[in-house]
């Protein structure tokens, strides 16, 4: 391959939109009693909104540093790149402490017995000093706090793969599925901590989907061999969507559970999300590519005015994951004070995603200059 | 279109109930007699009537490690030691935490000895079984090392109480998951170990119509925050049965 590839360079407003809605899908699905996840991915097959937030991850990191090596070279795209994991570091950290202090308000607030029992939720009831150092390291990451750390260390790492990436993409993808499937079957994974804690999402697992996504940004419109077996690959695609949507609902109907053959459970389980069993994995893959053909990249709908504040939480991705976080306890909070009530459960939802998209437009809102009516932010921040 | 409206609101309405997993322990239960652990703790009581202290060991894979719970102080052995905080106050109580994820029954043997010399404990809760049965381990194997664990532990001087395999997916599709429980149970008998008997306990809440969501993780295989909070308060209630039994 001796020319570089062109990578495309308008922004793909599906990155953006679907992206947005993994953030909303994280935030529904953090508050463990909600009635709303029903709208969510995860209860209709194996996979769930964090192959879409990392995939999505690894395909804008190539738009937007590959780009960059291309025009100025690569130490400029590799600095670049280490300001934004330095960003997310930062924004890590902020969210860490930010959750710890929500908690200690909350049983400050409550006046019971329960404080020892709530900072123990954060590790920090023996060793403060040292949960606090773990945490600097990204070893100590309590409570929905491991999507970010993952993030970190996949974007730390691209500099290194990027000029491969360019180059050799189907390369790149080969040694990715090779490190994937040597982790699983030894069961590597990160140091962490407390000791008999690990990574849960491990790095070395899920760098499959950010590479795949990165790798199907540089080969771009080379993918396109792929429609010759349009047909084939739909029909296999929707039969492995139906098989896996009926499992899924199988844990929640015990009728239908046990209709399930026993040989069947024998080879689906146990289904892995610490190294992203190859049956998620899969189920992601699928779902892309209905999604592919199904929502084309010029598809008049996604300008929908309906779509916009989707499309503004998914640009705003670091600040809106952040905040959705940081909200899902506080939802859990006010949703167990209310006794799991239906409306709360509804009522914090809305809540929450309503507040999401107000940071949303108000960031994009400073970041064009504080100049109201655009419709899309600047070209310049493609940001991963 | 009409049609199609009443369709959806009666699918809804089926969904909607079972939907959103509660989290209140209302639905937490058990048959008393699952609560019996068939040992009077003989070693345990006697640290807490001349010592006021209750050191307990909680050894295993990933259950006791708490994999996957969104607190860790909802993994069990953490809602074991508060709950004997709270039954048995003035008396000192320490659960320890040895679980690693993915670990099996000779692993945890090879271990023991180390662990236990570190945190002398008059109570060991051993979790283990369910690598076993879903990596079909020999039978024979797992029980020459579940005989080879209890003698060291007896060695040391502490009461053990086994806690036998967690009744989710993935176990329940292992064709001879009950065998692992059964030899559990024998060897447990044999060395005047109590027994937890996870498997029925949670068997009882599927059968009484819970569905796996409420308290497996999506994978099918580890507890979630239900499920680990739940068997660590039947845990505690087996346990203060032994304590204040006859």
């Amino acid at each position: 391959m001796a020319a570089l590839p062109v990578i495309a360079s308008g922004r793909d407003i599906r990155l953006d939109l679907f992206r947005g809605l993994a953030l909303w899908f994280i935030f529904v699905d953090h508050i463990p009693t909600n009635v709303v996840s029903w709208l969510t991915v995860r209860n209709y097959g194996f996979s769930d909104a964090t192959e879409i937030f990392v995939f999505i991850s690894g395909y804008t990191a190539v738009i937007a540093y590959g780009r960059m090596m291309q025009r100025d070279g690569w130490m400029r795209a590799a600095g670049r790149v280490y300001r934004r994991v330095w960003q997310l570091y930062v924004a890590h950290i902020l969210l860490f402490v930010a959750f710890s202090a929500q908690v200690a308000w909350v049983s400050e607030a409550r006046d019971t017995p329960a404080l020892i029992e709530e900072m123990e939720m954060l590790g920090l009831g023996q060793n403060p000093y040292r949960a606090i150092l773990e945490a600097a390291l990204l070893k100590f990451r309590p409570v929905n706090l491991d999507v970010l750390p993952l993030y970190i260390v996949l974007l730390a790492a691209f500099p290194l793969v990027l000029p491969a990436l360019l180059r050799r993409p189907m390369a790149v993808i080969a040694a990715s599925l090779a490190l994937y499937a040597v982790t699983s079957h030894f069961d590597w994974n990160l140091p962490a901590y407390p000791e008999n804690k690990v990574w849960f999402f491990n790095p070395m697992a899920w760098q499959v989907v950010f590479y795949l996504g990165a790798a199907f940004a540089v080969l771009g419109p080379r993918l396109a061999w792929l429609d010759r077996f349009r047909l084939p690959l739909s029909i296999l695609a929707v039969l492995y969507l139906v098989f896996a949507a009926i499992i899924a609902l199988s844990w929640h109907y015990n009728p239908l559970e046990r209709l399930i053959p026993a040989f069947i459970g024998r080879i689906i389980y146990p289904i892995d999300k610490t190294n992203i069993d190859i049956l998620r994995f899969a189920h992601f893959l699928a779902l892309a590519w209905l999604v592919r053909l199904v929502v084309p990249v010029d598809a008049a709908f996604l300008k929908w005015r309906i779509f916009l504040p989707l499309r503004r939480c998914g640009e705003q991705s670091l600040l809106i994951f952040c905040l959705g976080t940081f909200l899902a306890l506080s939802g859990q909070v006010i949703v167990d004070h209310f006794e799991e009530s239906l409306l709360s459960q509804i009522a914090v939802s809305v809540g929450g995603i309503l507040i999401m998209c107000a940071a949303a437009y108000a960031a994009s809102w400073f970041k064009g200059g504080g100049t109201a009516g655009r419709d899309r932010a600047p070209a310049a921040e493609v940001v991963p | 279109m009409t049609r199609a409206w009443h369709w959806l609101a009666a699918i809804l309405l089926v969904i909607v109930p079972t939907a959103a997993s509660p989290q209140s322990m209302t639905l937490c239960r058990a048959k008393a007699e699952l609560l019996e652990l068939g040992s009077p703790l003989e070693i345990a009581r006697k640290a807490i009537a001349t010592r006021k202290q209750l050191r307990i060991i909680a050894l295993g894979s990933s259950s006791t490690a708490g994999y996957g719970v969104s607190n860790p102080a909802f993994a069990f052995p953490a809602q074991l030691k508060m709950g004997l905080d709270k039954a048995l106050p003035g008396v000192d109580v320490d659960v320890v935490n040895k679980g690693i994820g993915g670990q099996d029954v000779e692993e945890m043997v090879t271990r023991m000895r180390s662990e236990m010399e570190d945190n002398p404990p008059s109570l060991m809760v051993w979790q283990t079984g369910t690598n076993a049965a879903i990596r079909h381990m020999p039978l024979e194997k797992f029980e020459r090392w579940l005989r080879r664990g209890m003698t060291i532990g007896k060695s040391l001087g502490t009461d053990i109480v086994l806690m036998n395999l967690q009744y989710v997916p993935a176990v329940v599709a292992a064709s001879d998951k009950e065998a692992y429980e059964k030899i559990m149970g024998a060897v447990a008998h044999e060395f005047d170990a109590g027994l937890f008997r996870r498997f029925d306990i949670m068997r009882g809440w599927y059968e009484d119509g819970m569905p796996y969501a409420q308290f497996v993780q999506l994978d099918g295989l580890h507890l979630n925050d239900f499920g680990q909070k739940c068997i660590g308060k039947l845990l505690t209630k087996a346990v203060l049965n032994s304590l204040n039994g006859p």
